[in-house]
């Protein structure tokens, strides 16, 4: 079992045991550091697959971007007067069911496929210069789009998150 | 490549001119601060000039732009007509709507959002590559999400607006699975080079499958069919209703766009006659067309059958709506030219009537406040013309002759009819059954029943009767001097091919 | 050589976790973040083609997920503050003003 092969497992390990974490967990702080864990080994994948560009923009949006994001949401979004983060409740066997259905089918499907799988080694090349090369020549169309979505996200997120000077009056001045 | 793209921008303009209004219309806000209207005013400028840009693609030969990313041709030219007619119709609900006035907010971003909703459209009716269709997919949800918050005061608008969101983003996220496992496939994101792939065979067929399941999970979403429906009915009852008439006509075309040029051209190896009736030979694999035809069967059913119980006269347009887009389903079944010119059709169609029912809600909902069917017994009486208008409307709505409703179903029953699919025709026929009967529902309240002793005769001012004839006269009109559209819809059907 | 078919598996299994959070919890920035959770899956499908077919495709894709998911998370959360300061609560149950 070469090095390579053991961090994949570790990698791996890490992915799925956090990502269970954040469905299961009934606190929702635990939730969000699994979710933390997850995307990190994800990026770590993401390196081990020899994506290293997208593995560096993994944790500059995922861990950096989204991640803070949804803390801030947790944060501002439970009541001040009770310390219980706790979430509802979900029933165990249903969840295992639905779960082993969809893993389980999914990946026979991969299994059974056959892939015109690359021979050789793969290319080791740095990534970023190839993709910074399409993103202005053959993609440039969707990089603008990508960046109007972005705009409309932005102005969006603004106008509803907004306190405005005549919404109605809450109970607690909490936001 | 320069050269390339370079050219490709020339066919471009329509959506330049968009991009160029959205950001004019957020400007407009910060320094004309006095003049609510002034961004609707400027909006409707900019989609006057993009209308100009796309006349001026009309009768070009078909083409793609930026590397096979996007396709110019009568197909996405017909979708994007229809797409910025219903904008500024939009527009000009919005202007009429109480809703929006009472909620005392600047409107440069909503009109703003308005015209990217369009953008989104636009693209999402000429993506030829998957990496497209997820961005337009996206583009168009996500204005659709602000939207529908708009009113966020309301109660009902931002938990709409929430469920509205979780279910998008699942949706686009199964969707996404879909493409990924297409790309494992064949090795390629673009529709023409996935066709190519598989035409070449040694697919597997289960992988196949369960990846155009996944794909069919976010456009039917988009086009609300059932299982895919659950948003539909909340969004509809908690937006405001110019987002909501926008969302049930422009963003379902798109989506039936999209659909359509994805099945055709990634499925389908050749065009057999070359007429209108046309039929083609699919790619071999699995019967995709069966899996769109459980889908039709279940919306056209389940959508008709739902409505039935609903009191709400917003919920029950939706229900409607969902019904609608198992009768667009049937055409895409088909796998003929003349069942594609039928979903054509019947979206311009549907535009007029669709859009008619929701400006009359509007119109009675500014004046008594209410979108509960209950309050509209002894309408007919209080305001005659109103009665008239919208039992034209609901008539057509239904597809009773001699509206432009039967017109359409009168296609989509002869391309059925014409591909051997006596089944669905008879399904159809029967939903048709099942939906006069809660389109009957209002008229019976409005006509049938006496109004309330304190129920004044309702005057309404001289602007929203036009309007409202506006779609009116058409859907008579169109019912019975229909040669135009069903040309011009069957020229449209043409799609860019690569070969 | 770690197979394709493992990469695979593996964001099949991290699909179906996050499948399972949407359907499950009540919560609904918990169910934001199974929505993460399915996406991740997505994107580690997309890079593992991409390395074993051998075209950078798939990372171009990669990268323009990441940007509109990270917009999505902004709408939704801050639909969730809107949603918060009306209600008071998260709980995906007791938002039932639509029903049937």
């Amino acid at each position: 079992m070469s090095l390579f092969d053991i961090a994949f497992y570790f990698f791996a390990l890490i992915t799925v045991a956090s990502a269970a974490l954040v469905v299961f967990s009934r606190n929702i702080i635990y939730s969000a550091f699994a979710l933390l864990f997850t995307f990190f080994g994800v990026a770590g994948l993401y390196a081990l697959l020899g994506a290293d560009f997208v593995a560096v923009a993994q944790l500059l949006i995922y861990v950096g971007g989204i991640l803070v994001l949804l803390l801030f949401g947790v944060m501002l979004t439970t009541k001040l007067v009770s310390v219980d983060m706790k979430t509802g409740t979900l029933q165990a066997l249903p969840a295992t069911l639905l779960f082993a259905a969809v893993a389980g089918a999914l990946s026979g499907v991969y299994i059974i496929t056959d892939w015109n799988v690359l021979a050789g080694a793969p290319d080791a090349a740095t990534t970023a210069v190839t993709i910074g090369d399409m993103f202005l020549t053959t993609w440039l169309l969707p990089f603008e789009i990508a960046s109007v979505v972005l705009l409309v996200a932005l102005v969006g997120a603004a106008m509803i998150a907004r306190r405005d000077a005549r919404s109605k009056p809450t109970q607690q001045a909490a936001l | 490549m320069l050269q390339h793209i370079i050219d490709s921008s020339h066919l471009f303009r329509p959506e330049t001119a968009l991009t160029a209004t959205f950001c004019v219309v957020l400007l407009v806000d910060l320094f004309l601060r006095k003049r609510t209207s002034m961004p609707a005013y400027v909006a409707v400028l900019g989609l006057v000039v993009t209308g100009w840009f796309i006349a001026a693609q009309y009768g070009g030969a078909p083409a793609t732009l930026f590397s096979n990313m996007l396709a110019v041709d009568p197909f996405s030219i017909f979708f994007k007509s229809l797409t910025l007619a219903s904008t500024l119709v939009i527009v000009l609900f919005s202007l009429q709507s109480n809703e929006l006035r009472d909620s005392k907010r600047m409107m440069g971003e909503y009109y703003a959002l308005l015209v990217s909703l369009t953008l989104g459209m636009f693209l999402m009716a000429g993506a030829t590559n998957l990496i497209m269709m997820y961005l337009s997919i996206e583009l168009t949800s996500m204005s659709s999400y602000i939207l529908s918050a708009f009113t966020k005061e309301a109660d009902d608008s931002s938990e709409a607006s929430l469920k509205y969101v979780i279910f998008g983003a699942v949706s686009s996220g199964l969707m996404l699975y879909g493409m990924s496992i297409l790309y494992g496939l064949t090795g390629s994101l673009d529709i023409y080079g996935i066709n190519r792939a598989l035409i070449a065979g040694n697919v597997n067929n289960v992988t196949l499958l369960i990846s155009v399941v996944l794909m069919t999970a976010g456009f039917g979403y988009k086009i609300s069919a059932v299982p895919f429906h659950f948003w539909t009915p909340d969004v509809y009852e908690g937006a405001p209703l110019p987002v909501t008439a926008f969302l049930s006509v422009a963003s379902k075309a798109a989506g039936f766009a999209m659909m359509m040029r994805f099945f055709k051209v990634t499925f389908i190896d050749a065009a057999v006659g070359g007429s209108y009736l046309g039929s083609w030979i699919s790619v071999p694999g699995f019967e995709w067309n069966h899996l769109l035809a459980i889908l039709a069967v279940l919306s056209m059913t389940i959508g008709n059958l739902i409505a039935v119980w609903q009191t709400n006269l917003k919920r029950l347009l939706a229900y409607s709506s969902i019904a609608h887009a198992g009768y667009l389903l049937l055409g895409v079944v088909v796998l003929s030219n003349e069942g594609y010119a039928a979903v054509l059709i019947y979206l311009a169609v549907y535009f007029f009537m669709n859009l008619g029912a929701f400006f009359a809600v509007m119109m009675v909902a500014n004046k008594i406040g209410s979108e509960h069917i209950d309050d509209y017994k002894g309408l007919g009486y209080r305001s005659p013309l109103l009665g008239v208008c919208f039992t034209i409307l609901l008539l057509s709505l239904t597809g009773i002759p001699p509206t432009a409703g039967f017109v359409g179903k009168l296609y989509l029953f002869s391309a059925l009819l014409n591909a051997k699919w006596i089944w669905l025709a008879v399904v159809a026929a029967l939903n048709s059954v099942i939906s006069l009967y809660y389109y009957l529902r209002i008229l019976r309240n409005m006509f049938l029943t006496q109004p309330d002793p304190a129920g004044a005769p309702i005057r309404f001012g001289a602007v929203q009767i036009v309007i409202l004839l506006m779609f009116v006269i058409p859907t008579i009109l169109l019912g019975v001097y229909f040669g135009p559209l069903v040309q011009y819809a069957q020229a449209s059907i043409t799609m860019f091919t690569n070969r | 050589m770690i197979p394709l078919e493992y990469y695979l598996s593996l964001s099949a299994v991290l699909f179906a976790t996050g499948v399972i959070g949407v359907l499950t919890r009540r919560n609904a920035i918990i169910v934001f973040m199974s929505i993460e959770l399915m996406l991740n899956a997505v994107n580690l499908s997309l890079v593992a083609f991409s390395q074993y077919l051998g075209s950078t495709t798939g990372q171009v894709l990669v990268f323009f997920v990441m940007a509109v998911a990270a917009a999505e998370s902004a709408i939704g959360l801050a639909i969730i503050i809107a949603l918060f300061r009306n209600k008071q609560t998260l709980n995906i149950d007791e938002l039932n003003l639509l029903k049937w």
